[in-house]
């Protein structure tokens, strides 16, 4: 019934296209170092080496992955939130609302399905090049590497699965249109995605309080033992959980937070409540970007906390660089999963402002100028990206240190607890990423809004 | 100062040799046709005419809202024609005020925030006699329990209230209204246009309102008929069968 079109799911091909290219490329990369690594060695086997780093791999597609279907299904719920008045003609005159999810969920497969065939593509023509690169630079020796090893299956399986679950849960808005909504301007209604998760939200913090004590009993255990930090994953990986499935809990107040502090010009003020207008949309939006921040933050944190632990030792000196190389590695590996997320954010961005269109002309004819219609785009850019990376870093620090602390509370010269270290590079990193995210997403958005004519604006259905 | 001024004749706002084209070669579309009229200052003028014979777009050039092919464009003294966009921008913020058919309110700000939106985008709080203004006019208009509402929790009928409200707020020069009444019942309607009716009576404000209902036009001081992109008719007051007979003799006449 709606035919696929091409422009209006390019930014979700893109997306399943980057997971997929990451994952595939990773996992081809792993597995190629790993031969590289046992080449020259005649004990030989390279299998072990070969499935823990793919494990660690796989560890990383996965939340790469996920970022990427949480954008996904936000992009698929705003492309809905602008076909409500076709969606409502089609239930007029018959259309079950079942059948008109359906229809969405199998474009959805089909996004999913162009993208991991794009991404499998593009990420082994990126391993190739990493590979020619590396044996020209004698970083690896020239032998012959494998790129279609079954394992890369996981990944475009995953992005396929993901996307089309993604497009089923972000069509959920389908279910809420009533064919009412077809006959009269009908305001912009926004009790849609009001419709409450209570028992979600309820689960999420039951997981991030029983996750929080878990974390708490870890910096108790690292007192007497290192194995504190095992203890500690764990309670990580609850409290996190509970934290990204609750993110309608903690995203909409920190926005409203940080919108207060962009002062209160009118412009100021309605992004302000723009970026709340639709709660559980902004969360989607930033809840990727959280993700990758506290991770990148809490590896830092987590890292320099440990170093400074270290340095009055002897063998510090060798084991900074180590770190540092580790540190380093994840980071960019995360940073992957945040250039996801903000991908996501500017074509959420781009295409909430595209629907406001109407909206937009309105305030230019009530007398917002160009230059005030900018400054509120832009406003709320950096209102999302602001409350992202506030949340990110403070959860990250919170992480990295219960990480550090847990397992050096046994350490020589540590005495109870320490403070957290953060290195500066990192806030310097997430600042400057941050305001670069903002000028990217609101360079298309800002440019559209202002080059429209107020009359034209005003004309649109 | 030899020029005669739009105000000295008691114009609120005046175009001359208006024209208005879309388009160009064998596909454009001349909207508007050496159009020269005046608005006067204190009336309620009804502009009239058939579908497509260029009322909105004479509405949106005299609001500043788009601009002339030709022609001059006058909102009080100020002419308007050929002024930058953020000039154009201030003149509708200060001076004009609007109700459109539909879709007049932000949706992310409630009623009271909709209603002092002019002030607030002026940078200034309203005074405290035009602070008495909006609360008259929000009590006469049945707000007063519904500030603190978003606009999708009021009915059609409402929005436009609020909207009217906005426009007469900030007692502006001059209210542009496009079909206020369009989208409304007729109960609902004739309320809202007795009010634009009695804000010019009690309290001049001067009004331009497009529509193509005779009984809207007939609350009208004056009533202005286009047809084709001309102005065919100007008459004073009249009642809703005279106008819709005059409306049929068009019709015969085209
Ligand atoms: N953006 C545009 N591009 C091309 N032609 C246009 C455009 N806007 C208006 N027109 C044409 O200009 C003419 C006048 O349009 P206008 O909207 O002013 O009519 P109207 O009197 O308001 O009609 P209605 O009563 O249907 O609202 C019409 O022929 C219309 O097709
Ligand atoms: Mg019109």
């Amino acid at each position: 019934m709606n035919s696929f079109s091409f422009r209006e799911h390019r930014p979700s091909i893109l997306v399943a296209s980057l997971s997929a290219a990451f994952g595939v490329s990773l996992l081809q990369v792993t597995t190629n170092l790993a031969l590289a690594i046992t080449s020259n060695d005649v004990l030989g086997s390279s299998a072990a080496l070969t499935v823990m780093l793919q494990v660690i791999a796989i560890v990383f597609i996965v939340i790469a992955t996920y970022v990427g279907a949480v954008v996904t299904a936000n992009t698929f719920s705003t492309i809905i939130a602008g076909r409500t008045r076709t969606i409502a003609l089609l239930r007029l005159v018959g259309a079950t609302a079942a059948s008109q999810r359906r229809a969405v969920a199998s474009e959805g497969l089909m996004v999913g399905t162009i993208g991991a065939i794009i991404g499998t593509i593009a990420g082994s023509l990126v391993t190739f090049g990493l590979v020619l690169v590396g044996i020209a630079l004698d970083f690896i020796p020239s032998i012959g590497y494998t790129y279609l090893e079954p394992v890369i299956l996981i990944p475009i399986v995953g992005v396929v699965l993901t996307t089309w679950i993604a497009s089923w849960v972000g069509s959920r808005r389908v279910l809420l249109v009533s064919p009412m909504q077809a006959t009269g301007a009908a305001l912009e209604e926004s009790r849609e995605e009001a419709a409450g998760h209570k028992g979600r939200n309820r689960f999420a913090f039951v997981l991030f309080l029983i996750g929080t004590a878990i974390l708490a009993l870890s910096v108790v255990v690292g007192m007497q033992s290192p194995v504190g930090v095992l203890v500690g994953v764990f309670g990580g990986i609850i409290s996190f959980t509970g934290l990204i499935l609750g993110a309608e809990l903690i995203m909409p107040p920190t926005l409203r937070l940080v919108g207060r502090m962009l002062g209160r010009s009118p412009a100021a003020r309605l992004a302000a409540e723009n970026a709340v207008r639709y709660p559980e949309r902004s969360s989607r939006m930033t809840i990727g970007l959280v993700i990758g921040v506290t991770l990148v933050t809490m590896f830092a944190v987590a890292a320099a906390t440990f170093q400074k632990a270290l340095s009055p030792m002897a063998d510090a000196a060798d084991v900074d660089p180590l770190l540092n190389g580790i540190v380093a590695v994840f980071s960019v590996l995360i940073g992957f999963s945040a250039l996801i997320a903000a991908v996501g954010l500017v074509n959420n961005l781009s295409l909430s402002v595209l629907q406001r269109t109407r909206e937009l002309g309105l305030l230019r004819a009530l007398g917002f100028t160009s230059r005030q219609l900018r400054q509120m785009v832009t406003s709320e850019a950096a209102q999302l990206t602001a409350a992202a990376v506030i949340v990110g870093l403070v959860l990250g620090i919170g992480y990295g240190w219960v990480g550090a602390q847990s397992f050096i509370g046994t350490a020589p010269g540590v005495e109870g607890l320490m403070a957290p270290v953060i290195p500066l590079w990192l806030i310097g990193a997430v600042v400057v990423a941050g305001a670069t995210l903002t000028a990217v997403a609101s360079v298309a958005p800002t440019r559209r809004a202002t080059s429209i004519a107020p009359v034209v604006a005003l004309s649109v259905e | 100062m030899t020029e005669i001024t739009p105000d000295s004749l008691g114009l609120v706002a005046r175009v001359a040799q208006l024209t208005k084209s879309y388009g160009a070669g064998s596909t454009a579309v001349t909207a508007l046709d050496d159009v020269s009229i005046g608005i006067r200052k204190g009336e309620f003028t009804a502009i009239m005419g058939p579908s497509g014979s260029g009322k909105s777009t004479l509405m949106h050039i005299m609001a500043g809202l788009d601009t002339a092919t030709s022609g001059r464009v006058w909102i009080g003294n100020t002419e308007i024609t050929g002024l930058q966009d953020t000039e154009l921008t201030m003149i509708r913020r200060r001076r004009v005020g609007f109700v459109f058919q539909s879709f007049n309110l932000v949706p992310t700000l409630d009623i009271e925030g909709n209603i002092l939106l002019p002030f607030e985008l002026d940078g200034r709080k309203p005074t405290s006699g035009e602070r008495g203004w909006i609360d008259e006019l929000v009590g006469s208009l049945g707000l007063a329990d519904r500030l603190r509402h978003r606009p999708h929790e009021l009915s059609g009928g409402q929005q436009q209230r609020v909207a009217i409200a906005r426009a007469l707020g900030s007692r502006p020069e001059l209210v542009f209204a496009d079909e206020p009444t369009g989208n409304l019942d007729s109960r609902t309607g004739r309320e809202v246009l007795s009010l634009l009716a009695a804000s010019s009576a009690t309290y001049g404000q001067s009004i331009a309102m497009v529509t193509h209902d005779p009984i809207a036009a007939s609350y009208a001081d004056r009533i202005l008929f286009l047809a084709d992109g001309k102005v065919v008719e100007d008459r004073t007051r009249s009642t809703a069968a005279e106008i819709s007979e005059y409306m049929l003799g068009m019709e015969s006449r085209s």
